[in-house]
């Protein structure tokens, strides 16, 4: 079909296809970029408990690790919420299960969803999540509330990698954000 | 063997060709042109006015800063926007920021390189009679004097804190998004939008002339290095402009219809979009100064009367930066929370953009080297070019470094790093080239005292501007702040003056203009001797309105 | 560091005691922690514990001058700030001693070269233009010496990042940071010290105060001397970035997710930053303080902010007869009315500005 087209209107197609690409391609981070998060996790995306990929249940080591937990909540959102222990240490491998703790301040109900991560970002190849409140939205009737679980292990693999062995603490960090984006607060003033 | 010697194309073409197309009359001529020559007289004198608005606001700025505290912003703020409080007066200062960058960048800096001179000199180095695509080349000018028009006219309109959009070039989410209610990010998005396009097809447009339209015996590697580094822009262009035409309409989307890419309350990241904006934002700076490097080592060359030294080492080197640009763009992001892997990977490569330019130097000199060397103005703003350019390059491998940019990261030095070599970079070879080519377009000779002078106050006027904010950035000074520290001022002061300085350049510029256009000399075909050796000065000055009907045969 | 550990196990013993009676205190956390307020009952367990433990220091806290020339710009300045840690002084060292000699010879002989030619190779010096155009050895040369130069940057570069990225010690002092618009909040978690807010000392009060105006806070974040530091950062609404130029620490504060640094301040002193990427009509106007205190200094202002310098969980921890003190997972005595605290004024940050001044 191009054989039919002049030499300029070849480059040219040939051109604006390379662009089409670029901007097909800009699109694509979207996705690609959150694959990417997701297997290598960066910017310290933790992992999820994938009960069928699992080959078996990970080795319980002697080392131990201190994870920590913080919660934030969207200035958006009427609730508090914070973990019921600031940290805790745990064995790498060891199955653990923290608390979080949410309130809705108002007086309506509302629905909230969490966003996460972990730092040192290095670790969050190896912070695995079995249960969590932050994979689906929490709905708090007014005056409510919720001890919400988060069930987790950091993967024994982390004693392998140069760059997250000598991690000695991890932070699990969670900040809540209206579900519904209600009147998004535009705060400027 | 790589020296460019055009045989004397057939005489009597030029002229006799005239009288078979007449001229189009005025409308037609600047309104509906087609015509590569004029399109690019357009765009020259688009980018002077977009530059003096930019100008104007990077003196405003100068002003407001030469002194802590906040003096004129209230007063500027309340003329544009009626009843202006504290508020209106902070908010306009981001406005001016933001309007500054976008206006130099994208309606002044690219517009003049490219635009101006690729448009003018392109298809007349390669002995082409006119651009591939004539009416999109048309398309391409209306639409960047749209979105101009469209960014001005963003700040007039409710921005969130006062008028117009106050989120700095860059456009980070969220402030640019649930940070800036109000119709004036939407309109200067729509305007990059608008501009990114018109780039695209500009993009197309010189890639189709440059690989089909060549004279014959005009290969690849005999081609002039400027048309070499439109080449590289233009691919540069072609790649990196989608992204961030991506990139901003997911703003538009998160801004106006519920989505959330970089909304981390719907999953989306934040961070996101400054990996975008930067994958295009960084071969973007190239796009900036590629030509410039094309401009430099014409003029070099002609005014060495010597071929350019290691050719294709110099051709190579601008591809080579070409390429690398695309992947060293986290090193605008360095303190955004990364890997420490990461953070060692755009350190080393980014690093590694100095070799080729360090090969560009010193193949500039090496031309020097032997030459017979005068000092018309257009040499002395390319000699000008090469140092200055070479300060900014340095100060950019410190700010490589990851471990240092902790430091540094959003402050005055880098600001004084940009600009270095964009302000005393690009726009000097901005300068050297509208010197080395205002007779040919014009047919008349500039001034060569004002030329001179113009080059030595804007010289002295822009490093006392400049190179105090390295200082600044070192103690501390962070970015895009209306009002500092008491121990901030002298240098803030004195930066100012330099603005002065420079501003009395500029208007020499213009007085050189006028001068020239009223009084100058009748410049004769090649005013600048046998070290001319592209095809361009083998036309008459100004070039007939359709050239190389016959074309011209490259020995 | 001994000292610093036996120094925190005699002010938990100390504190042990107080430690119900302080559980209780916060009854009403949602407005309180933001201010060093005089109804607090610190005094009362900073007097308890001078008493039980005498390292323990004097009680009340007032805010430390500045010193002239450190951790602040200085009048027409055109150097870093003096750095007070390791890795500033390791960044510092790579700048001064390899960076900016290198780039200066580079700029120095650029220019030197230029004006060579342009004095030796001027028409009138050199009417016959030769016509070499190629010299493989030299462009070889200036391609190779380039990436030598390279290498050479390139090793104290890498390891300063290491240093930089070294995992920090799970005894580090964690502060949590929250860039809002326009204003800083900083809480400690592991003293049960709530989210309290840092925002710009206006000028006369700067003033008064012996402070810089633009970088002068009204409440400083406070640190102890030689204890690395952790700072977990968030935005709560646009991207904001701490940094503090003294330190050379920098880092982002992105909404909806953590970022981590850490820094160790080797001097006493008082240390301002500013905010460091754009957010807004008040960007310039967030000034970031920390002020480093010897340690028992430090204490005695954990303790005015109704806090527990040895932590809340090491407290009942080390007071053996604690219920829960079991299993590190049940809940120690004085630690959910911390946590209360600590998560109350990020609920309400709105109120908790409007009650600041």
């Amino acid at each position: 079909m191009m054989g039919r087209l002049s030499p300029n209107a070849k480059t040219a197609s040939l051109a604006s296809l390379m662009a089409l690409a670029m901007t097909g391609l800009g699109f694509a981070a979207v996705p690609l970029y959150d694959l990417f998060c997701r297997v290598t996790g960066f910017g310290g995306t933790t992992q999820r408990y994938d009960p069928v990929a699992a080959a078996a249940e990970p080795q319980i080591l002697s080392d131990t690790i201190s994870v920590r937990f913080d919660a934030n909540v969207s200035p958006n959102l009427p609730w508090k919420f914070y973990p019921e222990h600031p940290r805790d240490t745990v064995s790498v491998g060891a199955r653990d299960m923290a608390i979080f703790i949410a309130e809705n301040n108002s007086s309506q109900p509302v629905v909230g969803t969490a966003s996460f991560n972990v730092t040192p970002t290095q670790a969050g190849q190896y912070f695995t999540k079995i249960q969590c409140f932050c994979f689906t939205q929490q709905r708090l009737e007014p005056g409510q509330q919720m001890r919400m679980p988060v069930l987790f292990f950091v993967d024994p693999k982390i004693k392998d990698d140069p760059d997250a062995r000598d991690v000695q603490e991890i932070t699990l960090s969670y900040t809540f954000h209206p579900s519904d984006p209600v009147d998004e607060g535009k705060k400027a003033s | 063997m790589t020296d460019i010697a055009a045989t004397a194309p057939a005489h009597g073409h030029d002229h006799a060709h005239d009288h078979d197309h007449d001229t189009p009359g005025f409308f037609v001529r600047w309104f509906m042109s087609t015509n590569h020559k004029d399109i690019g007289t357009l765009y020259l004198i688009f980018a002077i006015v977009a530059g003096i608005v930019g100008g104007v606001i990077s003196g405003m700025m100068r002003w407001e800063l030469a002194e802590p505290g906040i003096q004129h912003l209230v007063g500027w703020a309340q003329f544009f926007d009626g009843a202006a409080g504290e508020v209106q007066a902070k908010h306009f200062w981001n406005v001016m920021i933001t309007a500054h960058g976008l206006i130099m960048v994208f309606f002044m800096v690219m517009p003049a390189m490219i635009g101006g001179f690729g448009n003018w000199f392109v298809p007349l180095m390669i002995g082409a009679p006119d651009m591939a695509f004539p009416r999109m080349n048309n398309v391409s000018f209306w639409l960047t004097f749209v979105a101009f028009f469209m960014l001005v006219g963003s700040m007039f309109v409710p921005g969130g804190s006062g008028l117009g959009a106050g989120t700095g070039w860059t456009v980070y989410a969220p402030l640019s998004t649930s940070g800036s209610p109000g119709p004036a990010v939407d309109m200067a998005i729509f305007s990059l939008h608008l501009a990114g396009a018109a780039s695209i097809l500009g993009a197309i447009n010189f890639i189709t002339t440059i690989f089909n339209m060549r004279a014959p015996g005009m290969t690849l590697h005999k081609m002039p290095l400027f048309v070499w580094s439109v080449l590289v822009t233009a691919f540069l262009l072609l790649l990196a402009l989608p992204v961030l035409a991506a990139a901003i309409t997911m703003l538009l989307t998160d801004r106006n219809f519920g989505t959330t890419f970089y909304d981390a309350a719907g999953g989306g990241d934040p961070v996101l979009y400054q990996h975008l904006f930067w994958f295009f934002g960084h071969p973007e700076v190239y796009i900036m100064i590629l030509p410039g490097f094309g401009i430099v080592s014409q003029i070099i060359s002609t005014f060495s009367r010597k071929p350019v030294f290691g050719y294709l080492g110099m051709a190579y080197a601008m591809v080579a930066i070409g390429v690398v640009g695309f992947i060293v763009w986290a090193h605008h992001m360095f303190t955004v929370g990364m890997s420490v892997n990461l953070k060692m990977y755009f350190t080393a490569a980014t690093m590694v953009i100095a070799v080729p330019t360090g090969i560009k130097i010193f193949s500039w000199i090496a031309t020097m080297w032997g030459g017979s060397m005068s000092f018309k103005t257009p040499m002395v703003w390319s000699l000008g070019f090469i140092f200055m350019f070479t300060v900014g390059g340095v100060t950019g491998v410190v700010l490589a470094n990851g471990g240092v940019d902790t430091n540094l990261h959003d402050t005055y030095y880098v600001v004084a790093h940009f600009h270095y070599v964009l302000s005393l970079g690009a726009v000097f070879s901005l300068f050297a080239g509208f010197y080395y080519w205002f007779p040919k377009m014009s047919g008349r000779m500039y001034s060569e005292f004002l030329g001179q002078l113009h080059f030595w106050i804007f010289f002295i006027g822009v490093n006392v501007l400049f190179f105090p904010q390295h200082f600044l950035g070192q103690q501390g000074m962070p970015r895009r702040y209306p009002d500092y520290a008491e121990a901030y001022a002298f240098w803030h002061l004195i930066s100012s003056y330099g603005y002065v300085i420079m501003g009395v350049g500029v208007l020499i510029f213009f007085a050189n203009i006028l001068y020239s256009l009223v009084a100058g000399k009748r410049a004769a075909d090649n005013p600048w001797g046998e070290g001319a050796t592209t095809l361009e000065w083998t036309l008459s000055s100004p070039p007939p309105f359709h050239q190389f009907n016959e074309l011209p045969r490259i020995a | 560091m001994k000292s610093l550990k036996t120094l925190v196990i005699a002010a938990a013993l100390s504190l042990g005691a107080v430690g119900a009676g302080h559980a209780q205190a916060p009854a009403t956390p949602a407005e309180a922690p933001v201010a060093t307020a005089p109804a607090n009952p610190a005094p009362a367990a900073a007097d308890a514990a001078t008493t039980a433990a005498a390292p323990a220091g004097d009680a009340t806290y007032v805010p430390m001058k500045p010193t002239p020339g450190v951790g602040q710009p200085v009048d027409a300045g055109i150097d870093f700030q003096p750095q007070v840690s390791p890795v500033g002084e390791q960044a510092y060292w790579f700048n001064h001693v390899i960076l900016l000699p290198v780039i200066t010879i580079i700029t120095l002989l650029v220019l030197g070269l230029l004006l060579w030619v342009v004095f030796r190779y001027r028409a009138k010096a050199n009417p016959v233009p030769s016509k070499t155009t190629h010299n493989t050895f030299i462009e070889i040369i200036w391609t190779a010496i380039p990436v030598l130069i390279l290498a050479v940057i390139a090793v104290p570069s890498i390891r300063l990042l290491a240093q930089q990225y070294e995992p920090p010690s799970k005894e580090a002092l964690t502060i949590k940071v929250t860039g809002y618009q326009w204003y800083w909040g900083y809480a400690y978690p592991d003293q049960g010290i709530g989210e309290y807010v840092s925002k710009i000392l206006p000028k006369d009060k700067a003033e008064a105060a012996g402070e810089p105006y633009h970088l002068a806070v009204d409440n400083r974040m406070v640190v102890p001397v030689g204890r690395q530091v952790k700072l977990i950062i968030t935005g709560a609404d646009v991207i904001h970035s701490f940094a503090v130029p003294a330190f050379w620490t920098k880092m982002d504060a992105v909404p909806g997710r953590a970022n981590e640094t850490t820094f160790t301040a080797n001097k006493v002193g008082v240390y301002y930053g500013q905010c460091s990427e754009l957010c807004g009509v008040d960007h310039g106007y967030m000034p970031i303080a920390v002020e480093v205190l010897p340690v028992d200094k430090w204490e005695a202002w954990v303790r005015s902010k109704g806090g527990n310098p040895a932590g809340v969980e090491a407290a009942p921890a080390a007071a053996a007869p604690a219920p829960a003190a079991d299993a590190p997972a049940a809940a120690p005595a004085a630690a959910p009315a911390a946590t209360t605290t600590e998560a109350a004024p990020a609920a309400a940050p709105a109120a908790a500005p409007a009650t600041k001044n």
